[in-house]
């Protein structure tokens, strides 16, 4: 059944965001819109209402770490989830997207059925 | 000697030496040497990104290839058995209905069309290669921009007065703009054997934040 939760997608790879998206909406999120940074992502976070973004972190102009912190210390948006979905696979890098609020890790190429057990774990554990 | 006579090969090999010791030197004067064998040092992580394209492009073809032959099978049984339906209802209607030839072929569709949702998804997954070849082939266009730069910089400086043309002299900005590193981020994992406190799988960032308390 789709689910009316919107989700922002942020990658500087469209074809990434076109698979992240075609996922989701086979997972039954078929609200999304896209950024292909975290510049485009801030912007339209601040303009449009979201409940969940899924950000890779490697991206020109702002990348996802700064974009994690940009939203854990904006009072309008820190509420939101952040799922990091990345080829960066440091355990430091982990370790600091977690710290930092990052509601859960994914380290690319993933699967579709590791991307539906995450975004449920997390709408589960914020009770949506 | 004339200069267009030909060199002996011990001549010649002397000589080489003779410019290879000048040209060792002058780096080292001009404080390139560091620079350069920083680069050159990169060289052969070059080479592991490049086979890490090389490999990931080579999967994901397989995989697309495989999933499209699966694909055009089942989607050749959908096509027979329904010719086998049509043929049935009409030469007897009320008995393709009665002894469940038709529920039983479309209970037959339903399971054949979901394996055929399922090669889709998975095609479409095998293009995440694009995103993790592209970010590879940015820092090894990098290296090369930064090899480019650092040689243009001993051109620039060691060529005589008004011997360096104007395109030259300019190039090094341009290099520089197309290099910009974005950021001290690692990237993907070309040669995990090689790479050291990494994780290699999902279920290693999963026990990695369990044990952190997430």
């Amino acid at each position: 059944m789709a689910n009316a939760l919107r989700f922002l997608i942020v990658d500087d790879f469209s074809t990434m965001r076109r698979i992240v998206r075609n996922l989701l909406k086979e997972s039954g999120f078929p609200e999304a819109d896209e950024a292909e940074d975290g510049v485009v992502a801030l912007h339209k976070l601040r303009n449009s209402k979201f409940d969940f973004v899924v950000t890779d972190i490697n991206m020109p102009n702002m990348n996802g770490f700064q974009l994690l912190a940009e939203i854990k210390s904006d009072e309008k948006l820190k509420h939101l989830p952040v799922l990091m979905v990345t080829a960066e696979a440091r355990k430091e890098d982990i370790v600091a997207a977690a710290q930092n609020g990052a509601a859960g890790y994914i380290v690319k190429p993933f699967t579709k059925a590791t991307l539906e057990e995450k975004v449920g774990l997390i709408l589960k554990k914020l009770g949506l | 000697m004339d200069s267009n006579t030909p060199a002996e090969p011990g001549e010649l090999h002397y000589k080489i030496g003779v410019l290879t010791r000048q040209l060792h030197d002058s780096l080292n004067e001009l404080g390139f040497a560091d620079r350069l064998r920083g680069s050159m040092d990169e060289l052969p992580d070059a080479q592991s990104r490049l086979s890490y394209i090389a490999r990931l492009t080579g999967e994901a073809a397989e995989k697309v290839l495989n999933r499209v032959e699966q694909a055009k099978a089942q989607q050749a049984y959908i096509a027979e058995e329904t010719r086998r339906m049509v043929a049935a209802l009409i030469k007897d209607p009320v008995a393709a209905v009665a002894k469940g030839d038709i529920m039983n072929f479309l209970t037959d569709m339903e399971a054949v069309t979901q394996k055929a949702d399922e090669h889709l998804t998975e095609i479409m997954m095998a293009q995440d290669f694009h995103d993790l070849t592209g970010q590879v082939i940015g820092r090894v266009v990098n290296l090369a921009a930064n090899l480019e730069d650092q040689l243009v910089q001993m051109l620039i400086q060691t060529a005589p007065p008004g011997g360096v043309p104007a395109a030259i002299a300019a190039a090094p900005v341009a290099v520089a703009a197309a290099a910009v590193a974005t950021e001290s981020l690692a990237g993907p994992v070309v040669d995990p054997s090689k790479a050291q406190d990494v994780v290699t799988s999902q279920s290693q960032v999963d026990d990695l934040l369990a044990s952190l308390g997430f």
